[in-house]
Order: structure tokens, then C-alpha cells, then sequence
């Protein structure tokens, strides 16, 4: 068996650089004068913060930050919330048609969201027009549209969660004469509180890092977010690859941060609650 | 179990949602895809078509081969991340492995990174005169690897990004499965004089499967609908080598403005994907007897 | 009564000493921008330095004079038209003037996206500024007319050539001189014909075996349009191949129907250009005229086909080039008899790119735009624009002292601008510009990267486009 160890240990520090190698050249790149940047060395030469400062001051990054943080945080709130009742409705109450329900609304985590584009993009500029008022390019409309990866997520995850909260609780609580809100308040709530913290994180993390619907559906600095940022920066500062490696560790940065809150749940959530990580 | 439709009413709010941002969406494209629409073509409006645009697709070996590939690129990603999942699973299980915890954390951290990140960051390492990668790949293997003239580079680096990006997802998730086996069968199976191979093959694996269906599940839905590393590393080119499904769909209903041919397209390819997702999940939960 | 008479006279008063300070300030954009106080207006455009200047000093300095607010947005080709199409598509209304290049200003005229300019200031007089004279524009303004009346849709902010830029440095070299003439017998100078420029391609590969140093550049990218647009617009006319080999009437791209996408000649030149892939760093197959422009300036290629609005700092910011004063310029190399073609006006040498800025029909502040490109179509903000961009949009600019300066610098690009633009021209006049360029680039990344031969990828596209141009209803 101690032979396996080192084995193990040997392949896992090979793994761990490799692991890291993508993060590693790019802070390197990050850390690059323009003039240098055709260097092949693996270390960082010296400390230069100027692309760091070049992404930082341009304001609109910032703003697109700020709309990053406000779509994922009110998505992920709403989603928690929603999810909840729906998780609530699923578990504790025989709805006929539940199953084909359930699997309608995973089926909806599945799609592909390319096959969405066109139909949304033509339903936010011409049909959810509201006198002035248009879903297209609002953070509005990314906080619903986020909805249809992360709901179904969030349900299922809190589903299984539910689930596991003994019956006999609600029961008890009813004999009590608790109504339903406050068994939901009550019982279920400070149960489900850890499950929803993670649910929480991680679909605040699918929401900060999704591309493909913000860059179609938001255009100014109103609406985007901070992965059509880079995305746009990449094309727009061409060769300018300090600045596109210093924004690409920006846009990292917050998920990485977060990730640190919930090492341990990432299995238990990736899997939709299927696994016990 | 309470036999109330009191149950729909916490079911209401999430259902609307779901419908006006998944389900009209789809009664759209339903409807788009029987006709021709170009807004930039001489008639802008929307024009009969019938079946026209999926007679076109069936013919189509743009679209066919971006399917194929798309569905190729999931099931290399899909095995080969099992693989390689199930052998790091072990060797992080091993009994005395110094470090545990550390190898552990950096393993997760590429689950979270952003996938237009990856691809960012992918780009960096691999774009040719830049990259140290093909630096490298010329200085130590003599190879010139070029991911913007060879569509097998290209591809194979889609590959690994993506090994790089979900293998820890496979390796965490088996890990789990692995840590919750009952440890008998496998103790009786040793007694019995079984050899590893068997052992692996008529003990861990039929005891895996719930654990490894759920993984395929989930990875082969999220490789299907890969599209921003790729359009980062690559814009799915060398000429065509990369340009997945999801790519194809975009560049005809947004650069090309194509809309009804794109949203037959659309139509065609989530079928595709909701026939593959409805047989894994059957096979998932299919033994407990129908969904649940 | 008194007490009107007063008010009356007050406010006459003031308005006089009102009026005559503003005179005094010399500020006739504050007069005009008083009902728009306080607006703020928004822009697209992509990020070129000529654009950067706007964002930076032309914008605030409108704001400081007229107190209307300018957000504007300097993003990437791809971005700026997805951004810009769409809102004017959905009719938006999140950009007040959006940057109009000039290959797809037939595409904005046929779907009617762009106010026109010259009858809303015919219409409303208080905010024609007198500074702005459609008559100071070069030639290139015309680009930017309606056909039909002749009405200016847009203001030129850039305009350049895509000129043939070599190293000086390397060429003047007494020694490379020599070893050139010993390998090759010929005299080394800056290439006239297609032969010239693949034998001095070649002996620089050569030569910069082991100094990072190439040939040429290509501006191959084999998944991104460049690569389509640097072949139809500047190889495929010096081949005689003009309008991307698309009859404009019958909209015919075969030969067979009259068309000259796949013609011998447009044959040759693909075999021409995919051949210099041989004698380009290995950058090329990825470059577009950014990484072309930055692959020149890295000091990695001899000679190459570089896009005007880089040729300034190429040749002048030592931040950001390593051949600052070593940079040549001359028109590109052509085949026999293409270049008396475009002098007699029969055809053209290469591409004059640029854009003007235009005002979508969507936008919701319409006159305070408006204000804004007169602003920045007056004479007296051009020179230093061009210092900043190299964008010449008026005839008068080129004699600034300033700029005369500037072009000594830059060995001659605006002198070649002003006498042989000309020769050069800008895309043709096809409303389903996107379109076909999406159903034909794929090809041409083909014969990139070698996954068919160029003839037979011409042979294909010209199929395909042919195609295309039927289902939207072109060909019929």
C-alpha cells in the first residue's frame, strides 16, 4: 500500500502542475510589457501592474462588473426562492402529471442554449415590448432568462434535499396547528438553510460565468456582464494579450472566491444532489 | 404525502417562468422554422416555406457534419474524462497520500473558471507564434503544432481543454461514488480469487452505475452545448475542424440572419438532444420504473 | 403693463448680453445645444485609434462646449456590427449614432436604418452648424450618399488605404542588397509585380531563418473574415478580379454564368496568396488585421499588406513598435495591366477602408446627435484627429504643416493617399454583404489550412454564393 501512496503522490504533483499551467502562463502574460510578451519563460520577469490598471480603469469593465454581480446575485435569489416553493410542492404533495412536470422542467437545464438565441432574441425585441420598454439589453431580462438553466437545477437539488427532511415533522407541526406557510417558515426553512446556501452559491456561480445569452441579448454597458467583456476585449485589443490575460484573471477572480465557501458541496451540487460529495 | 392541488400553487410561480423563458421560445422556432426568413433578403418578411427548410437540412453536410462532429467531440470528452476520472479517483483514495487536501482543492478550481475564461486562457497558451505551447510541442517533440492550420491540433486541443475543464467534475463525482461502495462484495470477491479486471468489472462497476450514468448524464449535455471555449480558442475554425452545433446555429441566425433556416436548425438539433438526454435518463432511473 | 414692459425689457436685455457672450465665446454648439441640455447621447463604433481619439478628446470636448453627454462605445468589428445591426434591427434605440463602415453602408441604406442627414438639416436650421461643409470631405464622402437623391447618410471619421509596407531598414541594407542580388541576380526594391514580391518573400524567410523574421505577412486568419476580405479586397483586384467577382446586375458568381469568382484569374491569385502562407510566421493562419498590423510592428515580417489606420503607430510610437523609422511605404504589387486599368478608372488596386458615423432611425435623440457629427465634421478638429489615427477625411487636411510633418515620418503614406486613392476603392455596392461573405469565407479558410485546392475552392464558392444569392431573391 505504501507503495501506491507514492505512486499516487508522484501522479498528483504531475496533475497539480498541469492543473495549474493555464493559470500560471496567464498570470505570467498578465504580469508583460507589450514588448515582451513574445518571451517563452516560465517566470514572472517583473512586477507589472499596468495591464491589471488598464482593464481596471476603463470604466466600463467596472460597470460590467457591477451588472455581473446584480443579474447573478438577484438570479440566484429568485431562483432560490421559486425553486424552494416548487421543491416544497414536489415533495410534499401528490400532483397528478408530477413526473412528466419534474422531467419537463429538467429537460429545460438540458436544452442546448444555442437552439434558444434566435427565438429569444426575436421575442425580447418584439414581443415582451412593453410601451418603451423592451426585455432586449436589460438586467431584467437576464435575470428571468437565467432562470430557464438555473430553476431547474435549483429544484431538483432542493427536491432531494426536501426530500430528506422526515414527514412527520411537517405532521407535527400541522397537529400543532401550524398552517402551511409556517410549516414552510418554520420546519422546512431552517432545515433546508445549508442546502440552500449551497444551491445559492452555485447557481450564483452559473450565472457569473454564462456567455452565450448575455452576449446576444444585452449590447451597452446597461446590461452586459463581465464574460461578454472579455469576450469583446480579446477581439478588441487584438495582440493586446496582457490585458486580455489580466481581464481574463479579473473575470476569475470573484468564482474562485466563492468557490472556497463551497469546496466540499461542489459534487453534491454538480450532480444534482444525485451523489453525497 | 398530501393529495392536494394546493401542490401546483408552489409549483405556479416556477412552471410560469419556466414557460415564458423555455417553453414559448420553442413553439417559436416551431413556428419559424416552416418558413423562409431572411431580414436581409429582397422580400425581408416571412415567406411560406412548408418542410422546405428541413428537406434542406437532411442535405445539408455543413449542418450534418457539424452535428457528427459535435456529437464526436461529446463522446471522446465524455470517455475519456470517465476514464482518466476513475484512475485519479483511485489515486486519490490511496491510502496514504500525503497531501490529500491540497491536491484536492487545486483539482476543483478549474470547475469554477468561466468557460469563456478557459477558453481565454487556452488561447493564450496555444495561439501560434505566441503560445508556449507550440513553442514547446517544436523544441522538445519536433511536432509543429499549429491549432489554426491542422483541424486535428485544433480539435484535439478542444479535447483537452475540455479534459482540463470537467475531468476533476468526473473525478470528484467517482470519488464520492467510490467512498459510499459497501466495502463486502468487494472483500468476498478477493476471497473468491477474483483478479483486478474482474474484480473492476463484475463488482465495482455494476455497484458504480448509478454513480457513473449521472455523470455521463450531466457531462454529455454540457459537451453537446460547448460553445464559448471554443469560440474563444478557435471561432471554429481551422476552417471548419472545430465549428461545433451550437456555433453553426449562431453564425447562421446572427451573421447570417437566416432565420428560418435557423430555426429548423435549432428545432433538428434539440430533438437530437432531448432523444440522447430522454435514453440516458430512462437508463438512469429506468429500473426504479418510469421517472422518480 | 409696466411691470410686462419691464419683465420684457430685462429679458430682452439679458437675452442680448446673453447672446453676445455666447458670441464672444465664440460657441455657436452651445446656442444650438441649449434644448439639449443635459441629454446624453450614445455611440458605437469599433475600436480603432481614429475612434479612440473620439472617445477620448472629441467627446468630452463637445460635452464641455454643448453640455450634451456622449457615451461612447469603442469595441471590436465583430461586436460593433452585432451590437449596431441588432439595435437597429429590434429598433432599440440604445445607440444615437452608430459607426457605418464602408462595406456595409448598401446594406443600412436598403433597410432603411439611417436618418438622412442632409434633409434634417435642411428641415431644421437652428442646429445646421455653418462649420460643416459636405463640400470639405474628400471623394470618399460619396460612399455615404443615398444614390437616389444624392443626400449625405453619414460623416466620414476614418479613411484609409491598405498600402504595401516593407522594411526600409532591411531594404536599404547594403549587405541583404548584396546576398539578395547574389541569390536571385535581381536588384532589391520594394515589389512591383506578384513574382517580385514572392522572391523577396522567400529570400527573407531565408535570411530570417534564425531571427524570427519572415517573408510577409498574411492576413490568413482561417476562421475569421479577414481572411475573405484580405483576399477579395486587396489580392483578388490585383488579379483584375474586382466586386469580389460578383456581376452587380445579374449577380452571377460562377464563370459559367457570367460571374468571375472562379476565373482563371481569381484562381491564380488564391494560388498566389495561399502560397505566401510558406514565407509568413506561423502567426498568419490566425491573423486578422490586428495580429497583422502587431506582427509587422514586432518587427517579424519584411514586407505585408497592413491596414492605414495601423501605419502610424507602426511607424511612430515606440510603446508599442520595434521598427519605428523603419518602415517603407508603396502601392501593392499587381499583374500586368491592372494598374492602367485603375488609373483609367476601369478597376481598382486595392482597398480604401474607413467608416463615417450615422444616426440609426431608432435613436431617441436624434438632433443632439446630429450636433455631434456636424461637430466632428468640421475642418478645424481634423488635424490632430489625424496625428492620433492617421484618417484623412478632408482634402485640406493634407496640407497642415502638422501632417506634412507627420508623413515625412511615416516615408510617404499620405502623400501616396492623397495622390493614388484613387487607384484604390472601397467594398461594392451589395446590400447582402454578410450573407455571402458567410456562405464563401468557409472556402477560403479551406484553402488555408489546405483542406481543398484553391481552385476547387473557388469553384465551390462561387456555387454557394450563387445559391445564396437566389434564396434571398438577388439571382433570379
Amino acid at each position: 500500500m505504501r507503495r501506491s501512496g507514492i505512486a499516487s503522490f508522484v501522479l498528483w504533483i504531475c496533475l497539480t502542475i498541469l492543473t495549474l499551467l493555464p493559470v500560471w502562463w496567464m498570470l505570467i502574460v498578465s504580469m508583460r510589457p507589450r514588448v515582451k510578451l513574445y518571451s517563452k519563460s516560465f517566470l514572472i520577469d517583473d512586477l507589472y501592474w499596468d495591464n491589471f490598471l488598464a482593464v481596471l480603469n476603463s470604466s466600463s469593465f467596472l460597470q460590467y462588473l457591477w451588472n455581473s454581480l446584480i443579474v447573478a446575485t438577484s438570479n440566484a435569489a429568485l431562483v432560490c426562492a421559486l425553486g424552494l416553493l416548487a421543491a416544497f410542492g414536489l415533495s410534499r404533495y401528490k400532483i397528478s402529471g408530477g413526473d412528466n412536470v419534474f422531467f419537463w422542467l429538467i429537460t429545460n437545464r438540458m436544452a442546448p442554449p444555442a437552439v434558444f438565441l434566435l427565438p429569444l432574441f426575436l421575442l425580447f425585441t418584439k414581443w415582451f415590448v412593453f410601451g418603451d420598454f423592451m426585455l432586449f439589453d436589460t438586467k431584467i431580462g437576464l435575470i428571468l432568462l437565467y432562470c430557464v438553466f438555473n430553476l431547474p437545477f435549483a429544484i431538483w437539488l432542493l427536491k432531494g434535499m426536501l426530500d430528506g427532511i422526515p414527514l412527520e415533522l411537517d405532521e407535527a407541526a400541522r397537529v400543532d396547528g401550524a398552517t402551511t406557510g409556517q410549516v414552510l417558515s418554520n420546519v422546512i426553512l431552517p432545515l433546508a438553510r445549508p442546502g440552500l446556501a449551497v444551491t445559492f452559491i452555485l447557481t450564483w456561480i452559473f450565472a457569473w460565468n454564462e456567455y452565450l445569452f448575455a452576449a446576444t441579448l444585452t449590447s451597452s454597458a446597461d446590461a452586459r456582464t463581465v464574460t461578454t467583456a472579455l469576450a469583446e476585449y480579446v477581439s478588441v485589443t487584438g495582440t493586446n494579450w496582457g490585458e486580455m490575460a489580466a481581464m481574463a484573471f479579473l473575470t476569475t477572480l470573484p468564482a474562485l472566491i466563492v468557490l472556497g465557501f463551497v469546496q466540499k458541496h461542489i459534487v453534491t451540487g454538480l450532480t444534482f444532489g444525485a451523489l453525497k460529495g | 404525502m398530501r393529495q392536494s392541488n394546493i401542490g401546483w400553487l408552489f409549483l405556479a410561480p416556477a412552471t410560469l417562468i419556466l414557460f415564458v423563458v423555455g417553453f414559448v421560445p420553442f413553439i417559436y422556432i416551431l413556428y419559424v422554422g416552416f418558413f423562409d426568413w431572411n431580414t436581409n433578403a429582397i422580400d425581408p418578411t416571412l415567406r411560406w416555406a412548408g418542410l422546405q427548410n428541413y428537406r434542406s437540412l437532411v442535405f445539408d453536410t455543413t449542418f450534418l457534419n457539424s452535428l457528427a462532429r459535435t456529437l464526436g467531440f461529446a463522446f471522446f470528452v465524455v470517455v475519456s474524462e470517465l476514464l482518466s476520472g476513475y484512475v485519479l479517483a483511485r489515486a486519490l483514495m490511496a491510502d496514504r497520500l500525503w497531501g490529500r487536501q491540497f491536491f484536492r482543492t487545486i483539482h476543483t478550481l478549474p470547475i469554477v473558471v468561466a468557460p469563456i475564461a478557459v477558453g481565454a486562457t487556452w488561447r493564450l497558451l496555444c495561439v501560434p507564434g505566441f503560445g508556449i505551447v507550440p513553442y514547446y510541442v517544436k523544441l522538445w517533440f519536433g511536432i509543429d503544432y499549429n491549432i489554426s492550420t491542422n483541424a486535428y491540433h485544433a480539435f484535439a486541443t478542444a479535447i483537452i481543454m475540455d479534459l482540463w475543464h470537467w475531468t476533476p467534475f468526473v473525478t470528484l463525482s467517482l470519488m464520492a461514488g467510490l467512498t459510499a461502495l459497501p466495502k463486502e462484495p468487494l472483500e468476498q470477491a478477493q476471497i473468491d480469487g477474483g483478479n483486478k479486471l474482474q474484480i473492476f468489472w463484475y463488482v465495482i462497476v455494476p455497484m458504480l452505475k448509478p454513480v457513473l450514468l449521472t455523470t455521463v448524464f450531466i457531462r454529455l449535455m454540457d459537451a453537446l452545448r460547448s460553445v464559448d471555449e471554443i469560440w474563444m480558442l478557435t471561432k471554429g475554425g481551422p476552417a471548419e475542424a472545430t465549428r461545433f452545433i451550437g456555433l453553426h446555429i449562431w453564425i447562421n441566425v446572427f451573421p447570417k440572419t437566416d432565420y428560418g433556416y435557423g430555426a429548423a436548425m435549432s428545432l433538428l438539433t434539440l430533438y437530437v438532444t432531448i432523444v440522447l438526454s430522454w435514453l440516458l435518463f430512462v437508463a438512469m432511473t429506468g429500473r426504479k420504473g418510469g421517472a422518480q | 403693463m409696466n411691470s410686462f414692459v419691464k419683465a420684457a425689457c430685462v429679458g430682452f436685455i439679458s437675452l442680448g448680453v446673453w447672446s453676445s457672450t455666447a458670441l464672444a465665446q465664440d460657441s455657436w454648439w452651445k446656442t444650438a445645444a441649449q434644448p439639449y441640455q443635459g441629454a446624453t447621447i450614445r455611440g458605437i463604433s469599433e475600436s480603432t485609434p481614429a475612434s479612440k481619439y473620439v472617445e477620448q478628446v472629441l467627446g468630452p470636448k463637445f460635452t464641455e462646449e454643448t453640455g450634451i453627454k456622449v457615451e461612447f462605445e469603442a469595441t471590436s468589428w465583430d461586436q460593433m456590427y452585432d451590437k449596431a445591426i441588432k439595435d437597429m434591427e429590434a429598433n432599440t434605440g440604445i445607440y444615437d449614432f452608430v459607426y457605418i463602415e464602408q462595406d456595409i453602408v448598401y446594406t443600412y441604406l436598403a433597410r432603411n436604418f439611417l436618418v438622412d442627414i442632409t434633409k434634417t438639416l435642411a428641415d431644421n436650421a437652428k442646429i445646421a452648424s455653418p462649420d460643416f461643409k459636405p463640400e470639405n470631405f474628400t471623394t470618399f464622402l460619396n460612399y455615404f450618399k443615398d444614390p437616389k437623391s444624392g443626400n449625405v447618410m453619414g460623416v466620414p471619421m476614418e479613411a484609409f488605404i491598405k498600402p504595401y509596407l516593407y522594411r526600409k531598414d532591411l531594404f536599404d541594407d547594403p549587405a541583404i542588397q548584396k546576398a539578395y542580388k547574389d541569390s536571385t541576380g535581381a536588384d532589391l526594391k520594394p515589389a512591383t509585380t506578384h513574382d517580385e514580391y514572392t522572391q523577396i518573400a522567400k529570400f527573407f524567410t531565408e535570411y530570417g531563418a534564425d531571427k524570427e523574421l519572415w517573408g510577409t505577412t498574411v492576413q490568413a486568419s482561417s476562421s475569421h473574415p479577414a481572411a475573405f476580405y484580405e483576399f477579395f479586397e486587396s489580392i483578388a483586384p490585383t488579379f483584375g478580379v474586382y466586386n469580389w467577382g460578383i456581376n452587380g446586375t445579374t449577380f452571377a458568381a460562377t464563370e459559367a454564368n457570367g460571374g468571375q469568382m472562379n476565373s482563371a484569374a481569381a484562381k491564380k491569385a488564391l494560388n498566389y496568396w495561399v502560397g505566401l502562407l510558406k514565407y509568413a510566421p506561423p502567426e498568419s493562419t490566425s491573423s486578422t488585421w490586428d495580429e497583422v498590423a502587431g506582427t509587422f510592428a514586432a518587427g517579424r515580417a519584411a514586407q505585408g499588406l497592413v491596414y492605414g489606420e495601423n501605419a502610424a503607430w507602426i511607424a511612430t510610437d515606440e510603446s508599442k513598435s520595434t521598427v519605428v523609422g523603419k518602415v517603407g511605404v508603396s502601392l501593392p504589387p499587381v499583374e500586368a495591366g491592372v494598374m492602367e486599368a485603375a488609373e483609367s478608372g476601369k478597376g481598382y488596386i486595392g482597398y480604401y477602408d474607413g467608416g463615417a458615423f450615422g444616426i440609426p432611425h431608432s435613436s431617441k435623440n436624434k438632433d443632439a446627435s446630429l450636433l455631434f457629427l456636424q461637430y466632428i465634421g468640421q475642418a478645424s478638429v481634423q488635424t490632430d484627429w489625424v496625428l492620433a489615427g492617421s484618417r484623412i477625411v478632408m482634402n485640406s487636411t493634407y496640407d497642415d504643416p502638422k501632417i506634412v510633418d507627420q508623413d515625412k515620418k511615416m516615408n510617404g503614406y499620405y502623400t501616396l493617399m492623397r495622390e493614388d486613392g484613387k487607384l484604390f476603392a472601397g467594398a461594392p455596392p451589395f446590400p447582402f454583404h454578410s450573407q455571402v461573405l458567410q456562405v464563401v469565407a468557409p472556402f477560403i479558410y479551406k484553402a488555408i489550412v489546405g483542406e481543398i485546392k484553391p481552385d476547387d475552392a473557388l469553384d465551390q464558392a462561387a456555387t454557394a454564393a450563387e445559391a445564396e444569392l437566389v434564396k434571398l431573391g438577388y439571382r433570379k
